[in-house]
């Protein structure tokens, strides 16, 4: 470490280079602090939560109670110990309240003015944070899984869900209708994400087994279909050729920079994809246990140097090297089965929620306070 | 090219080596480079037993067992390679989607051949050996590829069928496959069942690794029981966690 400060004092260095190494260094010491926590609003699991991307300062979080609540998780008070206080909840008490369990909440991308939640009651609300009033409801016929804004659109507003249907929807939040539909999957659609490369490619996942991959401006079906053996058609049975997992392909996630892709399947997988020719890079990350029949929220590290994945694994979170596949260690602390978890890239801090209602926060611990500061802090509240 | 700074991810070496005397622990050796799979594969080939199958079965190590001792993604991509280069065989054993058997390209070819003997069909197995297995380093081959590239006919792919080198994958198609294995199969899942079942039944549901290569085996373990362990650690049927007296193999309940 000392050599990385020293080369960029000498200007030998690239900024970024000592800021890469200083994020990696706290990624690999995640830990469960004592003395961060977060307030305990939900009764129940937690199914989604979304860290804003504008300031990093507040966090929503929805429940399967169907209460969706907005936690600051900034430190202002001057003390280590320190617990995210929850801002606004909408509650059960509140009249526009989801009757259901909300599956997926997402802060708008631009600022937090406004934010989209959507549940299994088949409703997909359009909130004002001020006053906590859906400005526009979106109405479908089955249950919704998932929804995602795309977090770089200049051109469009749409938000692509996916719902019990096969077929994907595209709402405008501009107009309040929905205006496009996209064919092609033959079951349900447990997860969508738009790239955070292009504001026009969209990458869904269902329980067929198959993920595909769209360009929302060609009117005809998709781009290309995920394949699991890259066209090897020996590898597999027939019936499971070019299908991206041979499973319930459960979860997604674009890398950072919008380049790869990662998908999790129930058959306890975890496949790397190459996002623009749709080629499986095969590295092999071994057993992620999966056994989710809807959505699994998992996300990847920003600014590292290997880049991280975080799975939540059973009632732990897998921290796995991206391209290589190591394991790097299970952050075990959740009673339950974690479904959601986000990584907060300025901070390198990692925030899971789960069936037990927790929503846990891993932060790095890289020195233990010494003996000597605990008393002179003691000494210097005394005088 | 000539590195003058390291990289970022070289100086948090994500698994920390372990330093000094290995006297206790595991001596977890990560070897690079295609010579140590080779190497570490012909290890494990000799734990096959070859008296068992009066020697009619080339030796066979799964794709799995190498992943208890390399990285996975290294030994993908060195397998991958050897395939490519004609050495190494690959097939598709039917008891498991996953499950990949290797064999050498010599010894199969021997095999096979040894076993044709005085065959009718010995003379349709050749061509095929020649013009197929040398060539291809498909798993399965449907109809259309058998009739149109291989130029086999229809009454020579019942002969292939026949003498065991090709098994039925559905109408029309069919994986490669080693002839007389249907016994091998048999007795690596009794094995596997067995072993696995001596670690389920210890107490806490797990032993350690030097004790259970100690431990007598039953008549239902038909190989040497590290064969079975390096499988059932690479299928990752057990945990295998490092420990101050040596590997601990823990059930994995599943």
């Amino acid at each position: 470490m000392l050599g990385f400060l020293t080369a960029r004092q000498a200007g030998l260095d690239d900024p970024l280079r000592l800021r890469r190494a200083e994020s990696t260094r706290r990624v690999l010491n995640l830990k469960l602090n004592p003395d961060r926590d977060v307030d305990r609003i939900h009764g129940n699991g937690i199914n989604s939560i979304d860290i804003e991307t504008i300031e990093g300062r507040y966090m929503l979080s929805g429940g399967a109670d169907g209460v969706i609540v907005i936690y600051d998780l900034e430190n202002y008070s001057g003390k280590p110990q320190y617990t995210c206080k929850a801002v606004c909840t909408v509650g059960r008490s509140n009249r526009h309240v989801h009757k259901f369990s909300v599956e997926t909440v997402l802060w708008y991308p631009y600022d937090t003015g406004m934010f989209v939640s959507s549940s299994f009651d088949k409703t997909m609300k359009v909130w004002d944070t001020e006053t906590l009033k859906p400005a526009e409801v979106f109405e479908f016929e089955s249950n919704i899984y998932n929804h995602h804004l795309s977090p770089i659109a200049r051109k469009h507003s749409l938000i692509a869900v996916g719902t019990k249907n096969p077929k994907i929807q595209l709402c405008d939040l501009k107009s309040g209708s929905k205006i496009h539909v996209l064919q092609g999957h033959k079951a349900e659609v447990l997860s969508v994400r738009w790239s955070p490369r292009y504001e026009h490619i969209l990458a869904t996942a269902s329980a067929d087994s198959k993920v595909k991959v769209w360009d929302v401006r060609r009117a005809s079906g998709s781009l290309f279909s995920l394949d699991q053996d890259n066209g090897d058609k020996s590898k597999s049975s027939s019936e499971a050729v070019n299908t991206a997992h041979n499973g319930r392909v459960n979860g997604l996630s674009f890398t950072s920079d919008g380049l790869f892709l990662l998908t999790t399947g129930t058959d306890d997988r975890m496949r790397l994809w190459n996002s623009a020719t749709g080629e499986n890079t095969l590295v092999n990350y071994g057993k992620v246990c999966n056994e989710s029949r809807k959505g699994l929220q998992f996300t990847v590290s920003q600014g590292c140097s290997p880049e991280f994945v975080f799975v939540p694994c059973g009632s732990s979170v897998a921290v796995y090297v991206l391209h290589t596949g190591e394991l790097v260690t299970m952050l075990r602390g959740h009673y339950n089965n974690v479904d959601c978890c986000k990584f907060h890239p300025d901070h390198q801090e990692l925030y899971s929620g789960g069936k037990d209602g927790n929503i846990l926060a891993w932060v790095p611990v890289l020195r233990a306070s010494d003996m000597e500061e605990e008393s002179d802090q003691k000494n210097k509240a005394r005088i | 090219m000539n590195r003058k700074r390291a990289l970022v991810s070289d100086t948090f070496k994500v698994k920390k080596r372990k330093t000094g005397s290995e006297k206790f622990g595991v001596v977890d050796d990560h070897g690079d480079g295609q010579g140590d799979i080779k190497s570490t594969i012909m290890d494990l080939m000799t734990l096959f037993p070859r008296k068992l199958f009066n020697d009619a079965v080339p030796q066979i190590v799964l794709k799995h067992q190498l992943y208890s001792i390399h990285d996975k993604t290294m030994v993908d991509k060195e397998v991958n390679k050897l395939r490519e280069s004609g050495s190494l065989l690959m097939f598709q054993l039917g008891f498991d989607a996953e499950a990949f058997g290797l064999v050498f390209a010599s010894d199969y070819k021997a095999k096979v051949l040894a076993g044709e003997e005085g065959k009718v069909t010995r003379a349709t197995v050749e061509k095929f050996l020649e013009k197929v297995v040398s060539k291809c380093t498909d798993l399965s081959f449907s109809k259309d590829k058998m009739l149109r590239e291989f130029l086999f006919t229809d009454s020579e792919i019942t002969q292939l069928v026949k003498s065991g080198v090709l098994t039925v994958r559905d109408a029309g198609s069919w994986w490669l496959s080693i002839p007389n294995t249907g016994k091998f199969i048999k007795y690596f899942i009794q094995g596997r069942k067995a072993v696995l079942g001596m670690v389920k039944k210890s107490k806490y549901g797990e032993v350690l690794k030097d004790d259970l290569e100690q431990r007598r085996t039953t008549s239902h373990v038909k190989f040497h029981i590290k064969y079975h362990i390096s499988d059932i650690v690479g299928a990752e049927l057990v945990e295998s966690v490092p420990t101050t007296s040596g590997t601990l193999l823990r059930y994995v309940d599943s």
